[in-house]
């Protein structure tokens, strides 16, 4: 409860004073979730019935749509392909990140400063201005058209966030934890894996959570990096499949909700890990 | 004695330890980022041909890049760029602020409210973006609207018409983002002390005023962040302009941003279409570098001397 919510004014009278924040709230949810509604119940109608019956449901549920989608523009590649680049990302970067951010937040070393302040310059680094040389660099590795070269490329990008977070975390861990450990013999990886890194598991969610958002989301990197539609991730694909079926837009309104799907159904289970998240992390995108 | 002969042993183990925990982050970090944007700017003072750095040119690219013909582009990209920030400043920002008071006042349901806020913000800009154009395309569910509550008459063309195409941008991307000054302005309002605000009331101080003269003052750490973070993001425009209007900002380069630009620089089709110019699109490169690291430091500074400590 916040403070101010408490109020001797009589009940109804502060009913009426609250209206006109309500209906301003009400109305961006409804600019929020109209679009949305409209998404989902245009994915079942023809092109014609989206123009007869705007705001309706469907006549018919018919899935037209979404199979024509799914094997038109083979989403379901698309799908596959983003699911391991996000996945590869996410892991990649939580590895060594928090190899990295252990002995820069908990051993008294010299240079610690210095190498925190390389990473979390990072958190700045407009790095889609260095793409000419980063596009000659990944054709003379052989990166090029491959996951392995966009797993590679977003984990750079997103070491430096999930430093600065693991740093965050382990720093305020009290230092008896690892000294009983290392009194008991245990070695340095021992210590992160299986002390260290349980005892952060907010900011592994948290690392998580915004490093697959951004990673499943972008589309300037496959953009450059991927030519073959085999290899071409979600949103990418979304983008030609646009262009192409611009006329058929219950297609087009189709493929769009099938590419959010994943998003939505992570979002409502972890809401609350995503709010609090961007409230204590700061920003993401 | 034995104590420090240990202590240093464990000193020296942490050492060797440290280097090698931090290196497979740093080096994946050094070379796909710190490395690539170095030669970049580097590169931007260079002759090329195709992909290939030919002799050095001083800051010729430079002069290019700021007279005719690619001077109108730059500074188009650049009003745009600038445009947006002040849009999403206004729009996102200001009336952000607005709805974290509002569900700061009355607590209840914040959750809810928060989470759909901040729904758009996971989706990707590439969705947003096909979904809005959608919406807004003549014969789309907006014109349709407009038509029948009689704001609007005949065919939608706001994506079409370079008077209005930017603020269409604009506005899509502060329905996209809109959760994120809600989520952070909550979490600063979260942290001051209530007491502040009783003691406000007690004075006298309507919700108005406790806004203004209050908390906005001790928010400077969450509007530095959110001001920040727009800036950057600002000036980093691409995809929605890509999905909705296309890599040339249409229509006549109306929603050009400077990424945009630089992509057709660097990827081709700036002029005739699959041309290049590396050494000007580095050029560009080195001066949105020049704008962005300069801004954010600036915007930083700022913040962080206007930050009131209670």
């Amino acid at each position: 409860m916040s403070a101010l919510a408490i109020s001797q004014r009589p009940a109804i009278s502060r009913q009426l004073a609250r209206l006109p924040g309500w209906t301003v709230l009400v109305v961006w949810t409804a600019a929020v979730l109209l679009p949305l509604y409209i998404l989902i119940v245009s994915c079942f109608k023809t092109t014609a019935e989206i123009y007869d019956n705007r705001l309706g449901l469907p006549q018919s549920f018919a899935l037209d749509n979404f199979i024509n989608a799914w094997t038109r523009a083979d989403l379901g590649q698309n799908f596959i392909n983003s699911l391991i680049v996000t996945g590869g990302a996410v892991i990649l970067t939580i590895v060594v990140s928090a190899m990295a951010a252990y002995p820069l937040s908990r051993y008294k070393l010299g240079w610690n400063a210095i190498m925190l302040g390389l990473f979390l310059s990072g958190i700045m680094l407009p790095i889609r201005l260095a793409s000419v040389e980063l596009f000659t660099l990944m054709r003379n590795l052989g990166l090029l058209d491959s996951l392995t070269g966009l797993i590679l490329v977003y984990s750079a990008i997103r070491i430096p966030f999930a430093v600065f977070i693991f740093a965050n975390f382990m720093r305020v861990l009290p230092s008896e934890l690892d000294e009983a450990a290392r009194m008991d013999g245990a070695g340095e990886v021992r210590i992160l894996f299986q002390i260290i890194l349980p005892m952060v598991k907010p900011a592994v969610s948290i690392v998580a959570i915004f490093t697959a958002i951004a990673v499943w989301n972008d589309f300037f990197f496959p953009l450059i990096f991927i030519f073959d539609d085999r290899y071409k991730t979600v949103p990418l694909a979304i983008s030609v499949f646009v262009g192409q079926f611009r006329t058929d837009w219950g297609l087009v309104f189709a493929s769009l909700a099938i590419s959010m799907a994943p998003i939505l159904i992570m979002y409502c289970l972890l809401a609350r890990q995503i709010r609090e998240g961007v409230g204590t992390g700061g920003g993401m995108k | 004695m034995s104590t420090l002969r240990r202590t240093s042993s464990l000193r020296r183990t942490q050492q060797r330890m440290a280097v090698l925990f931090t290196l497979p982050a740093l080096a994946v970090y050094a070379l796909f980022v710190l490395y690539p944007l170095g030669m970049s700017l580097w590169g931007s003072f260079f002759v090329w041909k195709g992909l290939r750095m030919v002799e050095f040119a001083g800051l010729s690219n430079f002069s290019r890049l700021f007279v005719f013909p690619s001077g109108a582009r730059l500074y188009g990209a650049l009003w745009h760029n600038t445009a947006w920030f002040f849009g999403i400043m206004l729009f996102q920002n200001g009336i952000g602020l607005l709805f974290a008071w509002l569900l700061f006042l009355r607590d209840r349901g914040a959750a809810f409210f928060q989470s759909v806020f901040f729904f758009p913000a996971v989706l990707s800009p590439v969705i947003v973006g096909a979904l809005w154009r959608l919406l807004l395309a003549p014969g789309g569910v907006v014109e349709w609207a407009l038509n029948g509550l009689g704001l609007h008459q005949g065919s939608l063309t706001v994506l079409g018409n370079s008077h209005t195409a930017l603020a269409m941008l604009i506005a899509v991307d502060a329905w996209n983002w809109m959760g994120l000054p809600v989520l952070i302005y909550t979490a600063g309002l979260r942290q001051i002390s209530g007491q502040i605000f009783e003691a406000a009331k007690l004075d006298g101080a309507g919700n108005a005023r406790m806004l203004f003269s209050i908390a906005l003052p001790l928010l400077m750490p969450a509007l530095g962040t959110l001001t920040t973070l727009s800036f950057i993001n600002t000036f980093n425009q691409f995809d929605i302009v890509y999905v909705m209007q296309g890599v040339q900002g249409n229509p006549s380069y109306s929603t050009d941003t400077l990424v945009t630009y630089f992509y057709r620089l660097a990827f081709g089709a700036e002029g005739a279409v699959g041309i290049t110019d590396i050494g000007l699109a580095l050029a560009l490169g080195t001066v949105l570098f020049l704008i962005l690291s300069i801004g954010t430091l600036m915007m930083l500074r700022f913040f962080d001397r206007r930050t009131v400590q209670l």
